[in-house]
C-alpha cells in the first residue's frame, strides 16, 4: 500500500471574476485559484495547510470532498484494497469512500436535537429508505439502539463520564455554545468510517480551552483510528503543537512542505503570510 | 347531521392534502405549487380505473398511487436541480401544464364539461361505498391510515434525513447521503397519497372539472399547510381543519354567499401574514419556514 492517502496531481481552477480594466472599462478576466497544484497527503499522519485568505485552501478542499470540479488535474485516493480518482464522483460518493469534512462554517444540523445531529452521520444508513423505515420495525429498532449506543460512547470517550452532550441530547443543537458546536461537528466525524478528515479551521472563532479539546480529540482521531488528517489552519501555535507536515499555498501552489518548525521558519512564507 | 357528516369528509380529504403535502413542504423544505396537479391527477386517474378499467376499491387506490408518483417523478428529475424560489417557479409551471392539458385535451377529460355519473367505488368488487356514512368511514379510515404512515416516516431515520436537508443540505451530502434520491422518494411519496385523496374526492362528488384542481387550489392546499404548521403531523391536520370549518363559521354569521366567499379569502390572507409575523411554525406546527 502507498504510503500516501491522497495523491494530488496537476489541479487547476478557475473562476472568472469581474474587474474594470485601465481605460475604465468592465471585462471579465479568467483567475486561476489554484494552478498547477501537487500535494502528497500521508497516511495515518496530521498535515497542516496554512496560507493567507483567498490563497484557494478552502477551495482546494471543496474540489477534494466533490463540492466543486477542477478544470484539470487529478486527485488519486489510496485506502485499503481501493485506489481510484474522486474526480467527478458526486460528494456523498466521496464521503462513502472514507474522506470525511469538517466546514469552516459549522454545518451542523441546529435545529434538530444533538443525538440527531450524531445519528444522521452514522456510516450505516439503514433504515433510512422510507419503505425499510416502516416494515422493518424490530431490526430498525436494534440498529437504531446500537447507533445512540456508539454515540454515546463517542462522546464519553471524548468529553468523559459526565459530558453536557449526552446531558443535552434531546435539546436542539443549537442552543450548544458556538464551541460546544465545533466540538460536535468533530464528535459528528467519529460516526463514520473515514480514513482520511478534511478539517477547515477547527479552532476559528473558540476559546484556548477549547482549543485544547480539540487537540486532543484530533490527536486521538490519529493515534487510535490511524485517520489521515489534513486541516486548513491559521493559529500557528496549533500547528507547530499538532501537525507532522505542513504545507504553504500561495498564488494557487504549494511553494513549501516539510515539518511545521521548517514551513513556518521559511523566509518566504514569514515574509509573505506571516508578515515578519 | 348529513350536513356534519359531509364536513367531515371534505375534512378528511384535507387532512391526506395537508399532511402528504407536509412531509414535502415541512420535512424536505421542497415548497411546491403542484400539489393541485397531482390531486387532480389521482382524482382523473381514479374515473379511468372505476369508469373504463372497473377496478375495484383496492386495486384502484393502488393504481392511483403508482401512477401519480410516476408522474412526479417528471417533475421531479428535472426541478430538484433547482433550488428556493426557481424549485417554486419549476412547480407553478407544472401545476399550468396540467391544468391547461386537463382543460383542453376534450376528447380525454371532457374538458370543462367534466366527468359527471363517476361510479362509487366497490370494495372487493362487490359492495359498492356510496351515499354519505360509507364515505365517512372510507375516507376517516384512508386519513386515518395516511396519519398512522406520515408518523411513522417523520420519525424514523428517513423522517431524520429530510429534517436534516432541511437545515443544512451541504452537511447532508458531506454525511454520504444522496441528497437528490431523498429529495425524489419524499416527492414520489407526498404526490402517491396526495392521489388517494383526488381519488375520493372524485368518487364522492361523482363529478368533477378541471377547475377543482387549478393554481387556487393549489394555493389553498399550501395556505393549509402553512396556517396549520409544518414539521410534525399535527400541524397539518389542524390546517385542514381551521381551513375546511372557517367558511361554514362564517356562513352561520349570517353572511350573504357572495360575501362570505371573499370573505373567506380576506381571513385566510389575514391568518398567513399574523402567522408568517408572529408564529412563522404555524398554529400547531413545529418548523419556522425559511
Amino acid at each position: 500500500m502507498n504510503e500516501d492517502i491522497l495523491q494530488i496531481n496537476s489541479i487547476k481552477k478557475s473562476f472568472v471574476r469581474n474587474i474594470v480594466n485601465i481605460i475604465g472599462k468592465e471585462e471579465n478576466e479568467r483567475f486561476f485559484i489554484i494552478d498547477d497544484l501537487d500535494l502528497q497527503i500521508p497516511r495515518g499522519k496530521i498535515t497542516a495547510l496554512i496560507g493567507g485568505n483567498g490563497a484557494g485552501k478552502t477551495t482546494l478542499f471543496n474540489i477534494i470532498s466533490g463540492f466543486l470540479s477542477p478544470d484539470s488535474g487529478d486527485i488519486m485516493y489510496q485506502a485499503e484494497n481501493k485506489q481510484m480518482s474522486v474526480i467527478g464522483l458526486l460528494p456523498y460518493k466521496i464521503t462513502r469512500l472514507g474522506i470525511g469534512r469538517m466546514f469552516q462554517d459549522d454545518h451542523i444540523f441546529h435545529d434538530m436535537s444533538v443525538l440527531d445531529n450524531m445519528l444522521l452521520a452514522d456510516a450505516d444508513d439503514f433504515g433510512e429508505f422510507p419503505f425499510i423505515s416502516i416494515i422493518y420495525n424490530k431490526k430498525n429498532k436494534i440498529i437504531e439502539r446500537e447507533r445512540i449506543e456508539k454515540a454515546n460512547s463517542i462522546f464519553k470517550e471524548l468529553f468523559g463520564e459526565d459530558n453536557p452532550f449526552w446531558k443535552k441530547r434531546d435539546d436542539p443543537a443549537k442552543s450548544l455554545s458556538y464551541g460546544q458546536q465545533r466540538l460536535l461537528g468533530l464528535a459528528r466525524l467519529f460516526m463514520g468510517n473515514y480514513d482520511l478528515v478534511l478539517l477547515d479551521e477547527p479552532t476559528a472563532g473558540v476559546n484556548p480551552q477549547i482549543i485544547n479539546q480539540i487537540l486532543i480529540i484530533i490527536r486521538s482521531m490519529v493515534e487510535e483510528k490511524g485517520v489521515a488528517v489534513f486541516l486548513i489552519e491559521h493559529n500557528m501555535k496549533v500547528v507547530l503543537d499538532l501537525a507532522d507536515f505542513c504545507s504553504f499555498m500561495s498564488h494557487g501552489k504549494i511553494t513549501a512542505f516539510g515539518t511545521p518548525d521548517d514551513v513556518i521558519g521559511d523566509d518566504e512564507v514569514r515574509r509573505i503570510y506571516l508578515g515578519v | 347531521m348529513n350536513y356534519i357528516f359531509h364536513i367531515i369528509i371534505i375534512i378528511n380529504i384535507y387532512i391526506i392534502l395537508t399532511v402528504s403535502t407536509n412531509l414535502l413542504v415541512g420535512m424536505a423544505n421542497l415548497i411546491s405549487l403542484a400539489q393541485a396537479a397531482f390531486y387532480g391527477f389521482g382524482a382523473y386517474l381514479g374515473v379511468l380505473a372505476l369508469m373504463i378499467l372497473k377496478l375495484p376499491m383496492i386495486p384502484t387506490i393502488f393504481f392511483v398511487m403508482f401512477f401519480t408518483a410516476l408522474l412526479s417523478l417528471i417533475i421531479a428529475f428535472p426541478s430538484l436541480r433547482l433550488k428556493g424560489d426557481y424549485f417554486i417557479l419549476a412547480t407553478l409551471g407544472f401545476q399550468l401544464i396540467v391544468f391547461t392539458i386537463l382543460y383542453n385535451w376534450v376528447s380525454v377529460t371532457r374538458g370543462p364539461y367534466g366527468i359527471p355519473g363517476i361510479p362509487a367505488p366497490k370494495l372487493i368488487g362487490i359492495i359498492p361505498i356510496s351515499g354519505i356514512i360509507p364515505f365517512l368511514i372510507l375516507s376517516s379510515i384512508l386519513a386515518g391510515f395516511v396519519i398512522f404512515i406520515f408518523y411513522k416516516l417523520v420519525h424514523s431515520p428517513f423522517g431524520r434525513v429530510l429534517k436534516g436537508l432541511r437545515d443544512d443540505e451541504i452537511a447532508v451530502k458531506s454525511l454520504g447521503r444522496n441528497v437528490t434520491k431523498y429529495k425524489i422518494l419524499t416527492f414520489a411519496i407526498s404526490s402517491a397519497f396526495i392521489g388517494i385523496a383526488g381519488f375520493i374526492y372524485a368518487s364522492y362528488v361523482t363529478y368533477i372539472d378541471p377547475t377543482s384542481f387549478n393554481l387556487d387550489e393549489a394555493i389553498f392546499i399550501l395556505a393549509a399547510v402553512l396556517i396549520g404548521g409544518t414539521g410534525n403531523i399535527k400541524g397539518p391536520v389542524v390546517g385542514a381543519v381551521f381551513v375546511v370549518i372557517l367558511p361554514e363559521l362564517l356562513r352561520f354569521v349570517g353572511f350573504p354567499d357572495s360575501i362570505a366567499a371573499n370573505l373567506r379569502q380576506i381571513v385566510y390572507g389575514l391568518a398567513l401574514i399574523i402567522l408568517m409575523r408572529y408564529r412563522p411554525q404555524g398554529i400547531a406546527g413545529e418548523y419556522k419556514l425559511q
